[in-house]
């Protein structure tokens, strides 16, 4: 008998292998099913003796299990094959125009810009702040050490609005005032915001464009963390192999002052018609705020330094995508902000 | 400020290059380039000739061997001069000659060069010259070429920041390069006499500070000698006579205006300097008829012979018969000057510095010098002179603390360091102790404090030495963004991903542009430069409408912008943002073909476009007061905490007549929304696992009732806590003929649930059929 069972096991795996999924069910029935094959042995195990019966029984139901194995992996095998005739038969062309119903969206370059330098000084334990747009004669210029007949208040810079004393700010440094005036020290702040010159628009000028503001006031800033925070800036923005200078320059609100300038990103510093062959780009204004500035918001000057930096962003967004003309930020060209 | 590189070598001694000069002054805050430079090359320097031999396969060729000093060179040459010994410049593999030739590695009749022996022509210092530029025999090697020519000059161009006009001369910028360099200045040598006795002149404004006049007669007018010729023409100034070109080049020289009047064009002999009459009238030495107003200075006799600091009258200008001139030497208030200048349009080499102050001391000496040189050139000699010194003077002394230096920069500099630095910007010095009393120089006027010294030293000792250090520490803890910034981000990037495009729109508009949108303006510019800038936005639709228009006359099919920015409206300056979406909201695609649906944007897709990237606690109601741009029937409030913080909805006809597709706008004005408020936090709430029973209702409304209304009703049953979980709006029926005239279907499909159980058929009717008698009986609204 139990040579029997192997028999019909070996018998039975033979005929499954070859079994397509209709023959697959009537070999299950042949040897399973009711009158089949094996169950007929298990049906018969009472005509044997004890001892046999148990043999019998286990191999036969272990023979019934293997059986039923290979059936379920047999049919497994066949679905499979099927399914993959099916998707080969479905198969689509990869290359083909996807579709999605929404174009892609677009976040303005200058935005960008913003969020990007936002983020980085963020991460230098600064807070960002808002300032106004319409400002004070005072907080745009005498709060900033500017006075009055300095060059910079100049008419034909600025522009004031009717019937009142007030201006469009020029800069976003009234931004400072207004954080210290609302604040005791330490200040760590940076005011990005729309600034406004009166002047004829050209590919480099525009009466509406973006700074920055940056700001640090503590009982311990000095010029050397000026360098460090601001080259630590830099090279988060744009990589860490670029050069960067600083060098003297002359800001009313900051004193001592420097002009920061980086390497020309376009040749490298080689010299190029955008850095005019001189390797360098100008990026920022910045220095030691001035002792003028402290005062003017009750601030002790001799207890406290700070410095301060001011950036264009239009600037470095022109540098950053190579785009040659300012104007083109505030058409709103699709063409253009698709691009970004 | 154009100046030579060769003069300003003969006021103070260093080794630097034209091209290292304008670094080093850059470098001390005095921006330098290089413009115009016979030495425009590169890669040329100077090397020794050790060998001759002939070319063999050309007669009239030789084959040099030279060297730089570190390496040799086989160089191809036809010229003759050459002998064994010699130093020439090399223009080795990669040099730039003038007008942009490249000298490659090249065979000449197939021997190999590796570079060029340079002619005077072929290096642009010449018009002709015949043979290789033969250098003196202690020339050093391997120096590029510009760096060991004397008899070749470069022009460099300067550019000051605003409070450095005492460099606005060569004297000046000789100071700042002995400071850095270390080295002394030479400043020409004058002869002064003691001449006095002149009274004709007398000051009437407090904005003359200083007066120095004299009369020199004897003189000879006539061209100038070529040496003052080459320095005015270096500096873009032209050559006049040898009077005016001497005053030129003494301010050139100095940074100290000078001004020469005929004394036989004057009738009176009697110089006032006074405040301009109002509508007193001038011709300038430009040609030009000037009218002056009386916040102005002028010299006078009775009537204006000069506008002070500015440009003298034609009439007593210095010319061929001139024999005896008045010369004078002034200072005059910075300000009044620039404002003069401004208010004129006219600008000069003399108001340009005298804008930007000129020094005390200096007046004198430039006066002398000026003296001297007509002397020596015109022949003239000083008769009289008088020095009017309307504003005295007074030096200014500053307190520095060494510990200060150290505070300030955050770095150590020496005492010692600090005292060389200082005495090199000629201040005079007294140290004591920790503290170094500074004197200034008259001409360093823009240097006030303390701090404007610890700059100074800092400008000199050089930026690059400030080392680059971060500090140590703790860092402040930042503030998190504001409710209206995480908003705004909100919509942004929802926006985004609806394919909005982020647009900026400068601030102003015309007001011609406003009256199309029935909107005012709050705030107008006082001076605007153009009519573009007029006035400020009281709303972000004129900028996005015109970029629509922009964007359809372009060919684009489909226009979604949103912008977020400032507008000026009766509120004062208000953080806002406002999108608008034009035509098919669906990109086109193939498969479309088979599909055949494309929406476009219109007061539903609009609507729930605003209701979807709104943050939860917001609603949309009815527009009460609509702006006056918006379709009246196709409008909506958005409101925020009881408050209505925008309105959106379909463009009016009006405006977009001639656009084919209606045009969706909303402006929500972010300033409204409180400041500090949290975003609400969603709390969870258990869900069941129990299935949804679905059932459709159609109902008929009057037209006139407000759907949100049906909604509340809806709503009211929801929120008692029964078994109607959910509602849907699936179809709008309009087809007043079949339902009645004035009368509007809405279909919805109702969701219930019980949380314990399954529902019941009469359970779900039951709700049902209440819901109904609600509506039917508070709104008269019917199931169809």
């Amino acid at each position: 008998m139990n040579n029997n069972i192997e028999e019909i096991v070996k018998e039975a795996i033979l005929q499954i292998k070859t079994a397509d999924l209709k023959t697959v069910e009537n070999i299950k029935i042949k040897y399973l099913g009711k009158n089949g094959a094996l169950t007929q042995i298990l049906k018969s195990l009472s005509n044997f003796s004890a001892k046999d019966r148990k043999n019998i029984g286990s191999k036969a139901n272990s023979a019934k299990s293997v059986i039923e194995n290979e059936i379920e992996s047999r049919k497994e095998t066949l679905r499979k094959t099927l399914l993959e005739e099916k998707m080969q038969k479905e198969k689509l062309d990869y290359s083909s125009d996807f579709y999605f119903p929404f174009s892609k969206g677009s976040f303005h370059p200058i935005m960008q810009t913003i969020q990007d330098i936002c983020s980085i000084f963020k991460s230098l334990g600064f807070s960002v702040a808002q300032g106004y747009e319409i400002e004070t004669q005072w907080y745009n210029f005498e709060a900033l050490n500017i006075p009055k007949n300095h060059p910079a208040r100049d008419v034909q810079d600025t522009f004031y609005l009717e019937g009142t004393e007030e201006l469009l700010r020029t800069h976003t440094s009234p931004g400072q005032i207004h954080v210290m005036e609302s604040q005791k020290p330490p200040v760590r702040v940076i005011v990005p915001g729309r600034v406004y010159r009166n002047e004829a628009s050209d590919a480099t000028h525009f009466s509406t464009f973006h700074q920055i503001e940056g700001l640090a006031v503590d009982e311990d800033i000095t010029f050397v963390d000026l360098k460090a925070v601001l080259s630590d800036f830099i090279h988060k923005f744009f990589g860490y192999g670029i050069d960067i200078s600083f060098r003297p320059s002359h800001f009313q609100f900051t004193e001592p002052s420097a002009e920061v300038d980086v390497q020309c990103v376009f040749c490298n510093g080689k010299g190029c018609r955008v850095c005019k062959n001189s390797g360098w780009i100008e990026l920022l204004g910045c220095g030691i705020v001035h002792p003028n500035v402290l005062k003017a918001v009750n601030y002790d000057s001799e207890k406290y330094t700070g410095y301060a930096f001011g950036l264009g962003v239009e600037r470095i967004t022109m540098f950053k995508y190579g785009i040659d003309d300012i104007r083109l930020f505030y058409e709103n060209d699709l063409r253009f902000l698709k691009q970004f | 400020m154009k100046v030579s590189y060769n003069l300003l070598k003969s006021f103070v001694s260093f080794d630097l290059g034209p091209k290292e000069l304008a670094s080093t002054l850059t470098s001390i805050g005095i921006e330098t380039s290089v413009v115009s430079n016979a030495c425009n090359w590169t890669n040329i320097v100077t090397a020794k000739i050790l060998d001759i031999q002939k070319h063999p396969e050309a007669d009239k060729l030789f084959l040099c061997k030279v060297s730089d000093g570190a390496k040799e060179y086989s160089i191809v040459c036809g010229a003759k001069n050459i002998s064994v010994g010699q130093i020439v410049p090399l223009a080795k593999s990669g040099a730039l000659l003038p007008d942009n030739f490249q000298i490659k590695k090249s065979k000449i009749r197939g021997i190999e060069s590796e570079g060029m022996l340079c002619s005077k022509r072929e290096l642009g210092l010449d018009d002709e010259s015949e043979g290789i530029y033969i250098l003196d025999d202690k020339t050093k090697l391997g120096v590029t070429l510009e760096n060991v020519l004397d008899d070749v000059d470069s022009v460099l161009e300067i550019e000051i920041t605003t409070n450095r006009g005492d460099v606005l001369s060569y004297l000046g910028l000789a100071r700042e390069i002995g400071a850095k360099l270390k080295k002394i200045v030479t400043c020409p040598k004058i002869k002064t006499s003691n001449v006095s006795g002149l009274n004709c002149v007398q000051i009437k404004s407090n904005l003359c500070v200083r007066y120095i006049g004299g009369i020199i007669s004897g003189i000879k007018v006539g061209e100038s000698p070529k040496w003052i010729k080459d320095v005015l023409e270096k500096s873009g100034i032209r050559a006049i006579n040898n009077i005016v070109d001497i005053t030129n080049y003494v301010m050139l020289e100095l940074g100290q205006p000078l001004h020469a009047f005929d004394l036989k064009k004057l009738s009176s002999k009697n110089v006032v300097v006074r405040a301009a009459n109002e509508s007193e009238k001038i011709i300038a030495l430009d040609g030009k008829e000037y009218e002056l107003s009386s916040d102005m200075l002028v010299i006078a006799e009775d009537q204006p012979i000069a506008i002070a600091g500015v440009m003298g009258g034609q009439y007593s200008g210095i010319g061929k018969g001139t024999e005896t001139l008045f010369l004078e030497s002034a200072i005059f208030d910075s300000v009044s000057v620039r404002k003069t200048s401004k208010k004129l349009n006219l600008a000069s080499d003399s108001s340009y510095r005298f804008e930007r102050g000129v020094s005390w001391d200096i007046a004198e000496v430039a006066f002398w010098r000026a003296v001297n040189l007509i002397s020596d050139i015109a022949g003239g000699k000083i008769e009289a002179k008088e020095d009017l010194q309307n504003i005295k003077y007074e030096k200014t002394t500053i307190v520095l603390r060494v510990e200060r230096v150290f505070k300030v920069l955050g770095y150590k500099i020496s005492k010692d360091e600090i005292i060389e630095i200082l005495r090199y910007l000629d201040m005079d010095l007294q140290s004591k102790g920790e503290v170094i009393l500074c004197t200034v120089p008259s001409w360093r006027n823009d240097i006030k404090e303390e701090v404007d010294i610890i700059e100074e030293i800092v400008r000199i000792k050089g930026y690059d030495t400030i080392p680059l250090q971060k500090k140590q520490g703790v860092y402040l803890s930042t503030s998190s963004d504001s409710f209206i910034g995480k908003t705004v981000e909100d919509f942004r990037v929802k926006l985004n991903g609806l394919g909005f495009s982020e647009a900026l729109n400068c601030s102003f508009c015309e007001i011609k542009e406003l009256k199309k949108f029935g909107l005012k303006y709050s705030y107008k510019i006082a001076n605007p430069v153009s009519k573009e800038n007029e006035v400020l936005r009281p709303s972000l639709i004129c900028g996005l409408y015109k970029n629509l228009v922009l964007n359809i006359s372009q060919g684009v099919e489909s226009v979604t912008l949103f912008e977020h920015g400032k507008i000026f409206n009766e509120l004062g300056e208000r953080k806002t943002f406002a999108l608008i979406a034009y035509a098919r909201v669906w990109q086109e695609w193939w498969k479309w073909e088979e599909q055949k649906i494309s929406p476009k944007y219109d007061f539903y897709f609009g609507g729930g476009i605003i209701k979807n990237i709104l943050p939860q606690d917001f609603m949309i109601t009815q527009n009460l007061t609509p702006k006056e741009y918006y379709h009246v029937g196709k409008t909506a409030s958005v409101v925020h905490k009881g408050k209505v913080v925008g309105q959106f909805g379909i463009l009016s006809p009006y405006i977009t007549e001639g656009i084919k597709d209606e045009v969706f706008y909303c402006e929500i004005d972010l300033s409204s929304l409180e400041k500090d408020q949290n975003f609400e936090v969603t709390q969870y709430k258990t869900f069941s696992k129990l299935p949804l029973v679905k059932r459709d209702i159609s109902v008929i409304a009057d037209k006139t009732l407000p759907f949100v209304k049906i909604e509340k009703v809806i709503k009211n049953i929801m929120k008692l806590g029964g078994i109607l979980k959910d509602y849907s709006l699936f179809s709008v029926y309009t087809d007043e003929a079949k339902i009645g005239e004035g009368k509007i279907g809405y279909s919805f499909r109702l969701s219930y649930k019980d949380e314990n159980k399954t529902l019941t058929d009469t359970e779900v009717n039951n709700d049902m059929n209440s819901l109904l008698q609600k509506l039917d009986l508070q709104l008269q609204v019917k199931l169809r």
